[in-house]
Order: structure tokens, then C-alpha cells, then sequence
């Protein structure tokens, strides 16, 4: 190799980064000139925005959001920022109908885009604003994927909040599908819906284990009291998860009918029912089982010694009750967990 | 005499094409992943976590060692946080200066007589109080021990499944927490250790502890360490995230799974690289169990931090930093090259070794050889001038390179002009910076040999106003 091929090499590294330096200069001009005409038009037409979402019958903002150049994007914005701020605009007619009229059809062709990121925006505000119209299109997309990645995740939580309880079945098509996917679309689903969902998860007719510990959960997680009856069933389940589940839930509702059910899991064998059950009856108060909740505090396990003295402090004579165990308890490490609890009431009550 | 410098030189060469290549390379990989992402509104992508709780609740500690300066508006900055459950941990690391007294002062502090459960054995607590404000704020105060051994102390302390790891002069984005628990939760706990992106605070406007305008510092100094990171972050983490052999999450920020942390020992306190030697310790527990979890670097969450000024306390950090790579290479030199423990031993492990640590001792060499040549006329200027204005050149492409990686991630710095002056300063950076990173990193070397674990004494002026 010559010198002169090492000069040509200096002369190409140079000039590429001089040209790279231009194109960012001017990309990054031309993005922000964009983004100020987008936010001017932002701005102009927030005022007659705010009036038709609060009367349509001012309809002003209609006809120049018809003119606007950036139209999509602005109205995108617009809308976005009310269904984030406004109370119960997630459901508004208004919404659902501006989108539907002005973003229907670019919405429609990003979908099909090959940019992943513009798919998954699209699919984030398709949910935001409800776009019934679109649902046909995303079911179509739903049943031509075979595999659980992000944008499959989103395209189900977009589908359940346009209320489409199939996905719950599509979902249980992927046995690695996780709780939390599940618990996602119970969220979204409207409420008669939603129930008879949960209804046929806790029957388990399809024997997915995954589903009926979403449903579970959820129900505990949204105090669905109306359930209770068949939470305690669970609470008799041959299976320990399920059980742990149905306590969980019960902890959650903060209901319990026959408290002498729990009787069971103070001695089980399993330290996280221990520990739902001393939890459970301290946040329940269920003061006749205080002597157990004492024994508890010497449990071999850290967080059942932990909940059994969080149990005792909140009845009302909590205080004296765990003061007195700190010095009392034949079990060192029960003094030590009551002490600490002792202490923590202290920091509190300053 | 003339073979010997001919042998080095090729021996020099070669290694500079090495190393040049696997950073083109690196380039590449982190290209793909940023280009997919590139348009994400990531607004949207993380709101549905907010009101979620299935969210992991999170215990962030900051470990303080003469803080007095920064740390409440560190403890501020935290608790804007948006993220739905969350406790604040300080880890007074025996400070001489004002610390804790700050802390109790700003949150109205009480003591409390508090069983700590210890997972890992520290040095001596002293005392931990709690806020009467703030509840979740709590405050340990501790005999010194080094920053691994506060760390420790706060994982001991913690109640929560996973911690975030914070310096105590670092200011997190509102939105940071929530986008490193992201790929945490989505993954259904399957990834254990996120890592976000360090920038440099130094010459934009932070005031009420959050970060109101973007713009470069006039110090060089502080100016092309802000390449420096663009550079270590874009393309290094990202590019090894991906492939997932990733070694090093900063110390300044990332969220570590508890449990997972206390089974591998927690931070080891032998070593000035804490932060990397956990890291790899835990890549070492996971390959030995042949288990599927990962650890990632993601670009977007930003922790704001102060970078040194003067060159006197660069060259410290560098000294500790390069000191910290060498202490956890060999502690677990078993690794290096062993197809046991996968693409980690094989790639990584190699990687750091030859590129990161003893690239310094290479370049070292070739400046040797370079005035060795021009002293026993071995060299011909004029070859020798064009080959170092090819690695200057080459140098700031790569630069220039991490400066787009960072327009189209997360494109912080508003102006053109940011962009001119960042290129600007990488095409000086083989003139000054690189040859004075290359000796520190030598001299740190060295440094390994003398053990003597210690906080980083750095001035803080603190960043926030």
C-alpha cells in the first residue's frame, strides 16, 4: 500500500464525517422548524379545541383543524393531551368520534408500515382513543401472528380496551403467555364483560391455570366483593398457588365470611400462607386470633415473623401487645422482630 | 534495533486495525437497535405501567460519601420520581462533612431503632432515621467502609424486590425510574439488571432538582468527556446489551434484581470497580446456573451527573476507574476465554482485556515507537504523519458516529451549533485528551497493584441550583 492510498483513506474519513456533521446540522434544522409549526399550530387551536370538547356546538375548531397542515399530528396531540388530563374521557363520544373522522385512514396505513416504532405508536393511541372502526383491521393483524413479541402484547391490550374478549382465548393459545398480560386485558375489558370473563376464568372449563390466577388476582386487585364467595372456594384448592391466590385476593377485598377458614394456614406448611393469613388478620382485626399471631411472631421464616408483628400492631391495643412481646417472647428472634416494630410506631407517631 | 521496531510497530498496527474494527462493528449492532426505535413515543409506552400494581415496587439507594452538597437535591430529584411505589435509602458512608446532618435537617428526620436483616455482612451501623415527612425517606448512617459496603448496607436495609443504585450527586429524569423497571417487568422479571444512560450535567441549567436547559459546558475538558460518554454508552453498551455480554452497568444508575444480587454476595468491597464486578459476577451465577436471565443496557432513562473539571481529578477517576477494570478482570480471569461461561468469556471477557484495559498499554507503546523512530531516523515523517492523521480521523468518525447515535435516540442538545462544537472537539482529541487517557490508564494499571480501596475525592460543586 502507497502513502497516496493512506491520503485518499484521510481525505474519505474526513469528508464522511464533514458530510455526516451537514446531514445532522440539517436534519436537526428541519425537525425543529417542523416541530415549531407543529406546536404554533398547537397552540392556535388549543382555545376553539377546549370549547368543542366542552360544546360541540361550538364547532369553530372543526373547520380550522380542516385547514391545518399538520393536521394529524396536531389533532393526535390535541387529543392526546385531553384523554391524559380529562376524568373519564377515555370513554368520550367526542374523542371517538374526531379520531374515527380525521386520523381513521392514516391510522389504518401505518398500521401496515414496516417502521416497528410507528406500528406500536399507532396501536398506543388507537387504544387511547377508542377507534371502534379500526377493531376489524387489528383482529385481521391478531390472527396472522404466531408469535407473543411487544407488538402482539400491545395489539391485545389495544384490542381489549375496544372491548374484544376473544383476545383472552388468542392469548391462551401461547402457554408461556404471563399473568400479567392477562391481568392487562381484564383491566381494559367493559365491565359486563369483564365479569362474565372472570366468571369462565375461575370455572376453568379450559384448564388454563395462568388465566384463573389472573382472574384471581385481578378480582383481589379491584375489590370485586361480588366474587368473594367463590374466592373462598378457592381457598379449599388442592393446588397451593391457587391458594395463595385466593388469599392474596381475600387480603385485598379486606371480606372475609367465616374468618375460622383461615384457621387452616396459620399451621400450613407453606410460609407465604402463613404469612397471607397473619397479614389477613391484621387487617382485618380479627382480634381471636391474636394468641396465634403471637406464636407466629417466632416463626422460622423472616417475613412470616415480619407480618405477624405487622398484624398485631395494627389492632388497637396493638402497641401494648407488641411492647410486651418485645420483652416478654421466649423466641429471640420474635423480641427482636417486635422491638423493631416497637420502634417503627414510635417513628411514626412524631 | 531496526527488527524490533519493526516487529512492534506491525504488532501496534495491527492491534489499532483490531480495535478499530470491533468499534465500527459495535457501531453497526447498536445502529440496528437504535434504528428500530428511533420513532417511539415513549410517553405512551410507559404510562400504562403508572397507575399499574403489578409495577415491582423499587428501593432506591444513594449512597453518600461527603455529599453534603448535592445530596438533598439528589433525595428531591428522587422523590418527583414518577413511579407508583418506591422508598429512598441514604447510605451516610461515615462522611466527614455535613451529610447526614443535611438529610435530617431537609426531611425533618427522627431516629429510629431499626432491626436491620442482614443479608450481607457491613461495617458497623451507627444509627437510622427515618423522615416524618416523607415516611419512605430513611437514612443510614454507617462507619466507613467504601462505597460497595454502603451499598450493601442499603440492599440490607431495603424492602423491596428490586433496588435502584444512584450516585449521590446525580439528578434522575422524572420518567428515568419507570423506564428502567420497563424492560423489567414486560420481561416478567426474566431480565435482572437494567442500566441506563450517564450524561454530563455540566453547563446546562438544573434548577428545583430537574433539568431545565440543555447546553455544553465551555470547559474542553468536560466537553469532550461528553463525547467520551456518547462514545462508551451508544455504541459500547448498547452494541454489547444486545448481544447480551454486557459487563458494566454505571454505578451512578441501574436497577438490580435483590434477591439475584444477594445470592451472587452483594458488591464486593474489595475492589475500586464495585459496580462492573457485580455485574460480571452475576453473568458468572447466571451462565453457571445455564440460566435464561439477562442483563441490558437502554438509552433512553438519563441520570444527569457532574463530570470533573479540572484535569487533576479526571485523572483520579481515570486512575480508579481503569484500576476497577483490572481488579475485576483478574478476579475473574477464570472466565477469560472459557467457552463455560459462553459469548461472555469468549467475547467479552477478551474484549475488556485487550480494548479496554490494555489498549492504553498498546497506544502507550506505538507513541513510544513513534518518537523512538523519528530518534534513530527508523521512521519516515511524512508515512508516520499521514498514518496518525488516519487515526485521528478515524477516531472522530467514531465519535461523530456516537454523536448520531444520540440525534436519533434521544437528541437532548437543541442546536445545530451543539453538534458543530461536539465534532469540533473529538477531531482535537488525539492532540491532548487521548495521549493523557492513555497514560492515566497505564498509570492505573499500576495503580492495581497497590491496594488501597477509597471514595473518589472529588469537588462537587454541586449541579443543582
Amino acid at each position: 500500500m502507497t502513502i497516496y492510498s493512506f491520503w485518499l483513506l484521510n481525505v474519505f474519513l474526513f469528508l464522511s464525517q464533514l458530510v455526516l456533521l451537514l446531514m445532522l446540522a440539517l436534519r436537526k434544522h428541519r425537525l425543529s422548524e417542523k416541530e415549531r409549526t407543529i406546536n404554533e399550530q398547537y397552540e392556535d387551536l388549543t382555545e376553539s379545541f377546549s370549547s368543542y370538547m366542552m360544546d360541540p356546538a361550538d364547532d369553530r375548531f372543526l373547520q380550522e383543524i380542516r385547514s391545518t397542515p399538520h393536521q394529524t399530528v396536531v389533532l393526535q396531540r390535541l387529543l392526546n393531551g385531553y384523554v391524559s388530563v380529562a376524568k373519564g374521557s377515555t370513554t368520550s363520544p367526542l374523542v371517538a368520534q374526531l379520531s374515527e373522522d380525521f386520523l381513521t385512514e392514516r391510522y389504518a396505513k401505518q398500521l401496515t408500515r414496516r417502521n416497528w416504532a410507528i406500528r406500536m405508536n399507532t396501536l398506543y393511541f388507537i387504544e387511547d382513543f377508542h377507534m371502534q372502526s379500526l377493531a376489524p383491521m387489528l383482529k385481521e393483524k391478531l390472527r396472522k401472528t404466531t408469535l407473543l413479541d411487544q407488538e402482539t402484547q400491545q395489539l391485545l391490550r389495544t384490542l381489549a380496551s375496544l372491548n374484544e374478549p376473544e383476545t383472552l382465548s388468542v392469548l391462551a393459545q401461547y402457554p408461556d403467555a404471563p399473568v400479567r398480560l392477562y391481568l392487562d386485558i381484564f383491566k381494559r375489558l367493559e365491565e359486563h364483560t369483564r365479569s362474565q370473563e372472570l366468571s369462565a376464568a375461575l370455572r376453568n372449563e379450559t384448564n388454563n391455570k395462568t388465566l384463573k390466577h389472573a382472574a384471581i388476582s385481578y378480582i383481589g386487585m379491584a375489590g370485586l366483593i361480588a366474587f368473594l364467595p367463590r374466592i373462598e372456594s378457592e381457598m379449599q384448592n388442592k393446588d397451593s398457588e391457587m391458594r395463595i391466590q385466593a388469599l392474596k385476593a381475600i387480603f385485598h377485598l379486606q371480606f372475609i365470611t367465616d374468618p375460622s377458614l383461615l384457621l387452616p394456614f396459620f399451621q400450613s406448611l407453606s410460609w407465604q400462607e402463613r404469612m397471607f393469613a397473619s397479614r389477613i388478620a391484621g387487617r382485618l382485626q380479627l382480634s381471636r386470633f391474636k394468641e396465634t399471631l403471637s406464636e407466629l411472631l417466632g416463626d422460622s421464616v423472616w417475613w412470616v415473623r415480619y407480618s405477624a408483628a405487622e398484624a398485631l400492631v395494627q389492632f388497637a391495643d396493638g402497641d401494648i401487645l407488641i411492647a410486651h412481646l418485645a420483652a416478654t417472647h421466649p423466641d429471640r428472634f420474635a423480641r427482636d422482630m417486635a422491638s423493631q416494630w416497637k420502634s417503627s410506631l414510635l417513628g411514626s407517631e412524631n | 534495533m531496526h527488527a524490533f521496531f519493526q516487529i512492534a510497530a506491525y504488532v501496534i498496527i495491527a492491534y489499532m486495525l483490531f480495535s478499530s474494527l470491533s468499534y465500527l462493528l459495535l457501531f453497526l449492532l447498536a445502529f440496528r437497535k437504535v434504528k428500530r426505535e428511533d420513532k417511539l413515543d415513549r410517553r405512551e409506552s410507559t404510562e400504562d405501567f403508572l397507575g399499574n400494581q403489578n409495577t415491582y415496587p423499587v428501593s432506591i439507594l444513594v449512597p453518600a460519601y461527603n455529599e453534603e452538597v448535592g445530596v438533598v437535591s439528589t433525595v428531591r430529584s428522587l422523590l418527583a420520581l414518577e413511579y407508583p411505589e418506591k422508598e429512598v435509602i441514604v447510605i451516610d458512608d461515615g462522611s466527614k462533612d455535613q451529610t447526614s446532618e443535611r438529610m435530617i435537617e431537609a426531611f425533618n428526620m427522627k431516629q429510629i431503632p431499626f432491626a436491620v436483616r442482614t443479608h450481607i455482612e457491613t461495617a458497623e451501623i451507627t444509627a437510622i432515621y427515618q423522615s416524618t415527612v416523607f415516611p419512605y425517606i430513611r437514612l443510614i448512617k454507617k462507619a466507613n467502609g467504601g462505597k460497595a459496603d454502603a451499598l450493601n448496607a442499603g440492599v440490607n436495609l431495603s424492602s423491596y424486590p428490586y433496588f435502584c443504585a444512584i450516585d449521590g450527586d446525580s439528578i434522575l429524569e422524572n420518567d428515568g425510574l419507570l423506564k428502567t423497571m420497563k424492560p423489567i417487568i414486560e420481561s416478567d422479571g426474566q431480565i435482572i439488571v437494567t442500566g441506563g444512560s450517564v450524561r454530563i450535567a455540566n453547563g446546562s441549567t438544573i434548577s428545583r432538582s430537574k433539568v431545565e436547559i440543555i447546553d455544553l459546558p465551555k470547559n474542553p475538558v468536560v466537553l469532550m468527556q461528553i463525547v467520551e460518554y456518547f462514545r462508551a454508552f451508544l455504541i459500547g453498551r448498547l452494541a454489547l446489551s444486545h448481544l447480551n455480554i454486557l459487563l458494566i452497568v454505571s454505578g451512578a444508575f441501574g436497577v438490580f434484581n435483590k434477591e439475584r444480587v444477594i445470592q451472587a454476595g452483594g458488591y464486593n468491597k474489595n475492589t475500586v470497580g464495585e459496580d462492573m464486578e457485580l455485574v460480571v459476577r452475576l453473568h458468572r451465577l447466571l451462565r453457571e446456573e445455564k440460566s435464561k436471565q439477562r442483563i441490558e443496557y437502554i438509552p433512553d432513562p438519563v441520570c444527569w451527573t457532574e463530570a470533573p473539571e479540572s484535569l487533576e481529578v479526571l485523572r483520579s477517576q481515570r486512575i480508579r476507574w481503569q484500576r476497577g477494570l483490572f481488579e475485576t478482570l483478574w478476579s475473574h480471569k477464570k472466565m477469560m476465554l472459557n467457552p463455560k461461561y459462553g459469548a461472555i468469556g469468549l467475547v467479552s471477557m477478551p474484549y475488556f482485556l485487550f480494548v479496554e484495559l490494555l489498549g492504553a498499554v498498546f497506544e502507550f507503546t506505538g507513541y513510544f515507537i513513534i518518537f523512538g523512530g523519528f530518534f534513530f531516523s527508523l521512521v519516515d515523517p511524512n508515512t508516520a504523519g499521514v498514518l496518525f492523521l488516519v487515526t485521528i480521523f478515524y477516531g472522530s468518525l467514531i465519535s461523530a458516529l456516537a454523536v448520531l447515535l444520540e440525534e436519533l435516540t434521544l437528541h437532548k442538545y437543541p442546536k445545530a451549533s451543539h453538534l458543530a462544537r461536539l465534532y469540533f472537539w473529538a477531531l482535537t482529541e488525539a492532540f491532548w485528551y487521548r495521549p493523557l487517557m492513555v497514560l492515566w490508564r497505564v498509570q492505573g494499571i499500576f495503580a492495581a497493584f497497590q491496594k488501597k480501596a477509597h471514595w473518589g475525592d472529588m469537588k462537587r460543586k454541586g449541579i443543582s441550583s
